[in-house]
């Protein structure tokens, strides 16, 4: 029955017309990012940054380069926001609709309808973050050839791959940015449970990630830097690093373990106790 | 079929539902009447386990629904006011996912649902497509897909037309008569109490100022309707002569015991007042509610 609950819910998820918003943002702004590099100033300083360190520029303005581009702000800016979208609706919007009261008149317990639940926001997450992987170095492919991949991101990292090994990190990197996803996800799954409206959950979530983001920025925070989850969210692109800082990377994946457990449990003890009211 | 036991549930300083113990035999349409804000709902929401009770006890089935659900509610279906349901899905697809949270159920089984509540042909349409009646219907297909001994309908008829009200009250009692479902029935509309229950509950403010058979609301006293040119200065004349025990709505009065309509008539107007209308009105279920409420509100 778990798999049949578990199919539904994506039924539910996937049926809906908002679950495709990110899909369509993802697309237009990879496309205008394209647009961008190509035919902007964008593309010729990184070929100096590129030359100006002795590598040959043309060797390394590629598909995979260009893609990894696209995707830093988009994991940073854009993820979150359709993740905490979707997540936001799971249980807040069901209570809105009144669709949770047809649910809940049924003999399912609350931990078990919130798991399924869960599970389906994960499902999504990874497929969001697969999507947006594979259509940047697809749209990246069409405008730049298959080469060496430079990887540049200021103070921390600053690397040149093989192909092979380019195309290897990438798809390793998906891994990490789908537990930042579901990370978010859990969050807006965890506010999305209390009594509360769905925009408001996502609102709370999206608000809890800005202001980790924020602090982040703030020289002050340096030495905390390690207790906000924004600077965890990083672990994706240290994939890139020459050496990788395994143990870094490690400790990143756990925190954000702990913080989807922590979550989800916060959200089923609320889930458990409130009244599901007309 | 269904117990509550000495319930109660507080939300903040408000206390929806007071001390409540009443029992739904099997086999009986159970009305559950009370005004908004009455406490119905909330002790619907407490039956199906969508609220918890602040204290008491709730069983269905002779399961308690906190500690054991899924067998307090295996049996269960339910039907709420304005029905929700996914509705950028087609009703098939409603059907199964809502049937899956109770039970495994086979596509022939919730054709023969979609059949018995007249929605064929319409089953593979999108539901934001339904009319609201079609939406009852559904939902009323929702409720019957785990082959319940108990139905919860809760203001089933609520926003439906006349012909969509009378249809309501028909497949109530087939629901009764051809699958022997024990109902309990929440409504506003105390004319489809009255013709479908056998046994009611009145709440008003969450306490119970009422339980028992819908027979035990027909009082002895006859009213009697009455159209006259002064119908106070005949009021006045008649509670004299101890002919009427009490008046209402400036149109009827209760006749004392052992007195008939023609004596009515010949004291009025004896005392030179006309009579235009003398009929004996039989006290329905809303004159009972009415009385009811009213003594509920004097003793406050």
């Amino acid at each position: 029955m778990f798999d049949l609950h578990l199919r539904n819910e994506l039924w539910k998820l996937f049926g809906k017309k908002r679950t495709y918003i990110g899909f369509g943002a993802f697309l237009l702004a990879q496309n205008a990012m394209l647009l961008a590099f190509k035919f902007t100033r964008w593309q010729s300083e990184m070929e100096r940054l590129l030359e100006g360190n002795g590598y040959l520029a043309l060797e390394y303005v590629s598909a995979l380069t260009v893609a990894l581009i696209m995707l830093i702000p988009q994991i940073a800016l854009l993820m979150p926001l359709y993740t905490a979208l979707v997540g936001g609706d799971l249980v807040a919007k069901e209570v809105e609709d009144g669709t949770l009261r047809m649910i809940l008149s049924r003999p399912i317990s609350r931990f078990r309808l919130l798991l399924v639940k869960w599970l389906a926001g994960g499902i999504f997450s990874a497929a969001l973050v697969v999507m947006l992987g594979v259509t940047a170095l697809g749209f990246a492919r069409l405008w730049f050839p298959w080469q060496g991949m430079f990887v540049f991101i200021p103070g921390q990292i600053f690397n040149v791959l093989s192909p092979a090994d380019g195309l290897r990190f990438y798809a390793f990197s998906h891994l990490f940015m789908t537990l930042n996803a579901c990370t978010v996800l859990g969050i807006a799954l965890m506010f999305s449970s209390f009594n509360i409206k769905p925009a408001a959950a996502t609102i709370l979530a999206l608000s809890l990630l800005f202001a980790n983001l924020v602090m982040e920025g703030i020289p002050f925070f340096e030495r905390y830097h390690q207790y906000l989850l924004t600077f965890h969210f990083h672990a994706w692109r240290l994939v890139f690093s020459q050496p990788m800082p395994w143990a870094q990377i490690a400790q990143s994946v756990c925190v954000l373990l702990a913080v989807n457990l922590t979550t989800f449990l916060i959200a089923a003890a609320a889930f458990q106790a409130r009244d599901i009211k007309s | 079929m269904i117990q509550l036991k000495r319930l109660n549930k507080q939300f903040g300083a408000r206390q929806a539902v007071n001390n409540l113990t009443l029992a739904v035999p099997a086999g009986e349409i159970y009305g559950l009447l009370g005004h908004n804000g009455a406490g119905k709902s909330t002790a619907i929401g407490m039956m199906l386990g969508q609220v918890w009770p602040t204290s008491g006890e709730v069983l269905i089935c002779g399961y308690d629904v906190s500690a054991h659900r899924r067998q307090a509610l295996q049996k269960v279906g339910a039907i709420f006011e304005s029905p929700a349901f996914y509705d950028y899905l087609s009703a098939v697809r409603n059907l199964e996912i809502l049937s899956s949270y109770t039970a495994l159920v086979s596509p022939r089984r919730i054709q023969e649902v979609i059949e018995w509540v007249g929605l064929s042909g319409r089953e593979r349409s999108l539901v934001r497509t339904y009319s609201h009646g079609m939406r009852a219907r559904l939902a009323l297909a929702q409720a019957l897909l785990p082959q319940p001994e108990l139905l919860i309908l809760d203001e089933p008829s609520d926003g439906l037309d006349p012909e969509g009200i009378h249809e309501m009250r028909q497949t109530i009692l087939r629901l009764r008569q051809e699958l022997g479902l024990t109902i309990l029935l929440s409504s506003h509309f105390l004319h489809e109490v009255e013709q479908l229950c056998t046994r009611i509950a009145v709440l008003n403010q969450g306490w119970m100022v009422f339980e028992g058979a819908l027979a035990a609301t027909k009082t002895n006293e006859i009213w009697v309707r009455l159209k006259t040119k002064d119908f106070g200065l005949a009021v006045k004349e008649l509670l004299q002569a101890r002919m009427i025990t009490r008046d209402r709505d400036e149109c009827m009065i209760a006749l004392s015991p052992g007195v008939e309509t023609d004596q009515i008539v010949r004291r009025l107007v004896e005392r030179a007042i006309p009579v235009y209308e003398i009929v004996p009105a039989e006290q329905t279920l809303e004159d009972f509610y009415l009385s009811l409420m009213e003594r509920q509100r004097k003793a406050q």
